[in-house]
């Protein structure tokens, strides 16, 4: 359709990896490309969901010839049993690092490691869950709150306090399901016992469960780790920065930050900038310091510091095959074991940080809120020491980069919005003047874009090339996590030129609204701002969550996370687009609950379209956005 | 239905009904019937300023449109919705040329219609300076005609331009407002389509400052989206064919604000639903982004810049000061800070009431300045502002300069408590907001006794007959540096006047002292210290300095410039020249012609057409545009043999400039009485034939010259 000139292309950017893959085989390094090769073709049992190995009397593969396992469960109870057991994988994992976030909230202190930088938000949180905020002392506030944030994951009676923020007719269908979130470690509990052996086999059962459990973490352990990160570091607002391989700087020291709780690397961040240590930096033969980040981590630091982000998930193991990264450190989750022989093939320190994510090859650094400060110094100054210890010859920095502009919470984009609202008769704060852009047709609707790479997808092909098919068709894109930096990789964020190629309708929003036509709404627990945004809008126009013209995007999905967050995406109302399969495809009836019209979508009002064509994939979201256009008549 | 829907609908009515007209018209008039507006060099200049082709008779009408149903896509998208409009538009300005066939005159007082070429360029300044803030397109009328002529006075009162269409016109004529060009309020037609003439001065403008190329339709509505502040109010009911415009306005960077709600949907900062019409003028400055300069005055009358142009009639006038038979002056003087009481305003002599109506008198005003950042060289520079300053008064008339000042204030404004107190208190006023970073304390003194200002003058005199020296010495080699002026960069972006002491800026509203106050007043504003060490070719005027300047401030846009020459890298222009020289290759002369001579040239061409062959920062070997004071400097095309080369001018420009013409034609040629050797529309109008015969018998001096080295 249109010619994307100024984008970095994903062909551009495998020329860039294929000339660092040349640094690997130099030093003889094993790569990720590499070992999906040796892993293929993958096991059919496991793609399917049939594979059952929760008693030790299998495993208990399910095929025409043996359609029960040895207990006598179906392939649907199999299949329904992974998926959930699939899903709080993810749900543990981001609910445990919300759970992080409120130990480091309980010790937040006046010239502290950790600060109350936004206590507005603290006040206005504690006075949505019935907290008394009159005459206290604002830390002697965050420590309670943290405490009650504490229970959330284990109250004995009663529902997620966040969930509430949810519309009234949300809340209706999750109670009317059973699927309103009650404390979330009971929903990862229930779900294992759930899922034991001689439990449930009912897959309608089990996949209530499954959006039980995604509820808690989306509404819960999800949104708490988002909201007080923003207490504790600060609300996001629009900032300018870089993304791709090229924003490492050849003549500096290179910290990359890579996984996903921000507390460590604010940390860092904060002791990079610090005139002693850019001082010794130089003295140590570098220009200066530069902290650049992977993942999910790097999105946290660059919403609020504008960090320039290197890369996402597959582009984990560039940033060390670049020769000039000084240290990689890492916090938890989606951090390849893989980084620990790698580094040894350089001089770059592996620097693991949390007992959570403890591996092999790596110097660990046992982070703690009350050494924050010492840790994250210290493993500057080693970085900083490591500068000499480069080979030359090895140093190759594909010059690579695009301008992004990211920051954009909710708090901001109504910001965004209050700015192009008439102070003469609209009201601020809201999200109406987006409704009134969507309502006259001037954007068509909206997608949420997320989650990860996958070598099953070409990376990064399908993030990009949808977002270009939807702001070619006037439909705006959300986006966090690894697809966030996908779009900022190819450019998709560069506020002064992305928009010229999209639709005349969005293009006008972005030149009127300032913003580039994909906004980077955070990391991947920040997909919670995404389900208080649709909530806002569904209050602010009147209607459903399911009737809003948007729809939920995952379209090189790989972590249990993603399944937790499609879990709960589609139990929002929202309808929600797979390119990759959640291992349910060995089950016709797992499938039709998850696919079909019957299934979850008669609870929730949406459901899951998953397929592997992605050009497919992008026609069905459209025509998904305009049906529900359609709908409302307009 | 949806929005679309409805801008679909009112194209489709559109279009059907243009197509039955022209088909109709062919009937009647034949293909070969030509189409035109009066006055437009840009024939049909919405479509042409779309498309990039010209239309000239009703066969190329009909021709077209087939391109305009190539615009009428119908998919749900925005694109489709923008694309319609702009196809609805086109459609109404081909039904309104289609109205001035076969040499009708379609539209009578107090129905504007079609709005010429000179219009277009008369806005050009105050636009740039911001005196125009905006342009405030009213269609249909209010509930009652006092709340439309509230609305209309609103943005008046504001220095809009104003233009009206359909019902509130009569709203407005009939409470007795006056309209026109000169109070900026232009009703434009009763029927709907006729708000097409404001979009043709919008695009035009494109056009002439902005130098966009016909038919590069996304530079066009960059253009008038960033630089033209227009928008739309339009009263309820809105039938689709008005929606279809209002998306082509939209489309254009125009928002519009509405108080319909029926079938009617909102777009931030676009399509505004606002039911309280009495905050339409804020809403719609705010969706804008309009910002008006507050004058605040304490006098008993309106002040703006709307009322510039207001003639005050002999029946309507109270008084009158007339410099042209009594003694009269205005004056500025520089004095020390101690001589000086701020904002002592003092009336010697009679006040207004104590004057019987009709009386012609003797006044002067002397303001005295004082600040340490004051020159002498600056009293000119404020001086050349009171005409500006008094004109916008509501009710009050000032023409002339120094002693030659007319000065009348309305029965209106006499009834209203205006006194001669308060043009004390507009020029102390004005001159404090205007000349802040200079003048630190300001007293008026206005003085209305015969006796005392025969007197005054006198000593005035002396003080503008050494100004005078000082300027005659003021040369081209005189000075140490010349300045930039890029105030026309809000329009005209890759334009920069190069302002020297013998040639001022082309819009004839900066001189070198202007240019050299403002730089002092504002020293990163638009004009800058071009140094001129590094001369080229002292006859062409080529300095590399100042090509350095001129590739900085065009943004890269032009690499060379003379000053002196016609041929050889000519100075550029933004578009609101006050005069276009061209050459008339058959005498080996130039034809000067001005913005206000609305007929042809010798060279085939109005000012319309010429003026259209530069503007917007371009360059056109053989063409340029200039400020009248540069007629009469020896500077003037000086590389090329002076203004001995000029051949033709309009009656009119001769007068406003034989005194000097002549003495410089003597200094340089020896040749008495030079103007009389021009031609003007009286002995030929457009027959270069006529116009040799002309100079041969009159002897003029370019037959001896050399031919061009074109």
């Amino acid at each position: 359709m249109k010619d994307w000139a100024f984008t970095t292309t994903v062909e551009q950017m495998e020329e860039a990896t294929n000339s660092l893959l040349e640094n690997a085989k130099k030093v003889g390094a094993d790569t990720w490309q590499q070992r999906a090769k040796n892993q293929s073709p993958h096991c059919g049992f496991g793609e399917g969901g049939t594979c059952c190995r929760i008693c030790s009397m299998g495993p208990c593969r399910i095929t025409p010839k043996a359609p029960r396992g040895i207990c006598g469960c179906d392939v649907h109870g199999i299949v329904a049993r992974n998926y959930l057991r699939f899903t709080v994988g993810g749900t543990a994992a981001h609910s445990d690092h919300g759970r992080e976030i409120m130990h480091t909230l309980h010790q937040t202190k006046e010239g502290g490691n950790y600060q109350v930088k936004d206590p507005e938000k603290l006040l206005r949180i504690a006075k949505e869950w019935g907290v008394e905020t009159e005459g206290k002392d604002i830390y002697a506030l965050a420590h309670e709150m943290a405490e009650i944030g504490l229970l959330e994951y284990g109250f004995p009676f009663g529902e997620q306090k966040f969930a509430q923020r949810a519309p009234e007719h949300t809340k209706e269908l999750w109670r009317k399901a059973e699927i309103m979130p009650r404390a979330i470690d009971r929903e990862i509990a229930t779900a294992m016992h759930m899922t034991h052996m001689g439990c449930s086999s009912l897959p309608e059962a089990l996949i209530r469960q499954a959006l039980r459990a995604g509820l808690s973490d989306g509404w819960g352990g999800s949104m708490m780790g988002t909201e007080f990160s923003d207490v504790m570091f600060g609300t996001p607002t629009p900032i300018d920065t870089e993304a791709n391989i090229g924003v490492m700087e050849k003549d500096n020291v290179n910290i990359v930050v890579h996984g996903h709780d921000p507390s460590l690397s604010e940390m860092i961040v904060y002791y990079a900038n610090d005139p002693e240590m850019i001082a010794y930096a130089k003295e140590m033969g570098a220009k200066g310091i530069t902290v650049s980040g992977v993942c999910c981590t790097s999105n946290e630091v660059t919403m609020r510091h504008g960090i320039p982000m290197a890369g996402n998930f597959l582009n984990q193991e560039n940033v060390v095959l670049t020769g000039a990264c000084e240290a990689i450190v890492v916090d938890v989750q989606c951090i390849f074991p893989a980084l620990g022989p790698l580094s040894k093939c350089f001089h770059t320190k592996f620097i693991t940080t949390s007992p959570i994510a403890r591996m092999p090859d790596s110097e660990f650094y046992r982070f703690s809120a009350e050494t924050a400060g010492e840790n994250a110094k210290a493993i500057v100054k080693m970085a900083i020491e490591n500068f000499k210890n480069r080979t030359p010859e090895l140093v190759n920095i594909p010059n690579q980069k695009q301008k992004a502009r990211v920051g954009y919470s909710v708090e901001a984009i109504k910001k965004v919005l209050d700015g192009v609202a008439n102070s003469q008769l609209d009201e601020f704060g809201t999200t109406k003047p987006l409704v009134e852009c969507v309502h006259s047709g001037v954007i068509r609707g909206a997608v949420a874009m997320v989650g990860c790479n996958n070598p099953k997808v070409r990376p990064d092909t399908a993030h990009i090339e949808l977002m270009k098919k939807m702001l070619e068709n006037d439909i705006i894109v959300i986006t966090t996590g690894c697809s966030a930096q996908a779009a900022a990789k190819a450019g998709l964020m560069d506020p002064q030129q992305a928009k010229e190629y999209c639709g005349a309708g969005l293009k006008r929003v972005c030149e009127l609204a300032g913003i580039p036509p994909v906004l980077h709404m955070g990391s991947c627990v920040d997909i919670s701002r995404m389900m208080v945004l649709a909530s806002d809008i569904a209050k602010d126009w009147g209607i459903n969550i399911s009737q809003v013209p948007v729809v939920g995007c995952a379209p090189e999905w790989m972590s249990e996370k993603a399944v937790s967050i499609g879990n709960y995406v589609v139990a929002t109302g929202i309808e929600t687009f797979l390119g990759v399969d959640p291992y349910s495809k060995g089950s016709t009836e797992v499938t039709e609950l998850l696919q079909g019209e019957n299934g979850v979508n008669k609870w929730v009002e949406a459901k899951f379209v998953v397929d592997t064509d992605i050009e497919a994939l992008g026609d069905k979201m459209i025509a998904c956005i305009e049906a529900k256009r359609a709908a409302l008549g307009i | 239905m949806t929005l679309f829907d409805r801008v679909f609908g009112g194209n489709d009515y559109n279009y059907e009904r243009t197509v039955a007209a022209i088909d109709a018209a062919i009937a009647t008039y034949g293909e070969a019937e030509p189409v035109a507006f009066p006055d437009t060099a840009y024939s049909l200049p919405c479509y042409y300023a779309v498309t990039g082709v010209k239309i000239s008779n009703l066969g190329e009408m009909k021709a077209a449109m087939e391109t305009i149903k190539a615009k009428m896509t119908r998919n749900n998208r925005l694109h489709d919705a923008f694309e319609s409009g702009i196809a609805s538009a086109l459609c109404a300005e081909f039904l309104e040329a289609l109205k001035y066939l076969h040499g009708a005159t379609p539209y009578t007082e107090p129905e504007m219609g079609h709005l010429t070429d000179a219009f277009v360029r008369n806005l050009g300044v105050p636009l740039v300076t911001g005196d125009i803030p905006g342009v405030a397109v009213i269609i249909g009328g209010a509930e009652t005609p006092e709340e439309t002529v509230a609305l209309v006075k609103s943005y008046q009162n504001q220095g809009m331009l104003v233009t009206i269409t359909g019902e509130g016109i009569k709203h407005v004529a009939e409470s007795g407002m006056k309209t026109g060009e000169g109070v900026r309020v232009c009703p434009l037609g009763y029927e709907m389509q006729s708000v097409i003439h404001v979009v043709s001065v919008a695009l035009r403008a494109a056009l002439i400052f902005g130098n966009i190329t016909p038919g590069d339709f996304p530079a066009l509505a960059k253009y008038t989206m960033d630089r033209v502040r227009a928008f739309v109010n339009a009263y309820k009911p809105l039938s689709d064919e008005i929606v279809s415009y209002g998306a082509g306005a939209i489309c254009l960077g125009f928002p519009v604000v509405s108080n319909e709600t029926e079938n009617m949907f909102r777009v931030p900062k676009s399509l505004i639903q606002q039911l309280d019409t009495e905050k339409w003028n804020a809403t719609s400055l705010e969706a804008r982004d309009i910002k008006i300069k507050i004058t605040n005055i304490d006098i008993p009358v309106a002040y703006a810049t709307a009322f510039e142009g207001e003639i005050i009639r002999k029946g309507d006038m109270q008084v009158e000061v007339d410099g042209s038979r009594v003694d009269c002056f205005e004056l500025v003087q520089t004095k020390e800070a101690a001589e000086i009481e701020d904002h002592k305003i003092e009336v010697v002599g009679p006040e207004i009431d104590e004057i019987p109506v009709g009386s012609k008198i003797s006044l002067s005003y002397t303001i005295e300045v004082a600040g340490k950042a004051m020159q002498a060289d600056f009293e000119s520079v404020m001086e050349r502002k009171i005409h500006a300053w008094l004109n916008c008064i509501e009710g009050v008339m000032h023409t002339g300069q120094r002693d030659m000042i007319r000065i009348r204030i309305s029965k209106a404004d006499f009834e209203a408590g205006f006194k001669f107190r308060h043009l004390g208190e507009v020029l102390y006023a004005k001159l404090k907001s205007e000349f802040e970073a200079v003048v630190d304390k300001c007293q008026v003194k206005i003085v209305v006794d015969a006796e005392q200002n025969k007197a005054l003058r006198a000593a005035a005199n002396e003080v503008f007959a050494k100004r005078d020296d000082r300027l005659k010495s003021m040369t081209d080699e005189s000075v140490p540096v010349y300045y930039t002026c890029i105030m026309c960069q809000a329009f005209s972006p890759s334009h920069v006047c190069i302002v020297t002491p013998e040639r001022l800026g082309l819009c004839g509203a900066v001189s070198w002292l202007d240019a050299k106050a403002t730089n002092e007043l504002d020293p990163t504003g638009p004009c800058q210290i071009v140094p001129k060490e590094r001369c080229i070719d002292e006859a062409l005027g080529r300095y590399e300095d100042v090509d350095e300047a001129i590739e900085k401030y065009s943004h890269g846009a032009l690499e060379h410039v003379t000053l002196y020459s016609l041929f050889q890298d000519p100075m550029t222009s933004c578009g609101c020249f006050e005069c276009i020289c061209g050459v008339e290759p058959c005498s080996m002369g130039v034809v000067i012609t001005c913005r206000e001579h609305a007929g042809m040239t010798p060279l085939g061409m109005s000012f319309s057409d010429m003026a259209s062959m530069t503007g917007g920062g371009v360059q056109t070997p053989g063409f340029m545009g200039h400020g009248k004071q540069f007629i009469f400097s020896k500077k003037f095309i000086a590389a090329e043999g002076g203004p001995g080369r000029i051949v033709w001018m309009p009656k009119e420009l001769k007068d406003q400039v034989r005194e000097r013409l002549d003495a410089t034609a003597l200094e340089m040629y020896g040749v008495e009485n030079f103007t009389d050797m021009i031609a003007d529309e009286t002995v030929c109008q457009e027959d270069p034939e006529q116009l040799l015969e002309f100079l041969g018998n009159v002897g003029h001096p370019v037959l001896s010259m050399e031919p061009f080295d074109m």
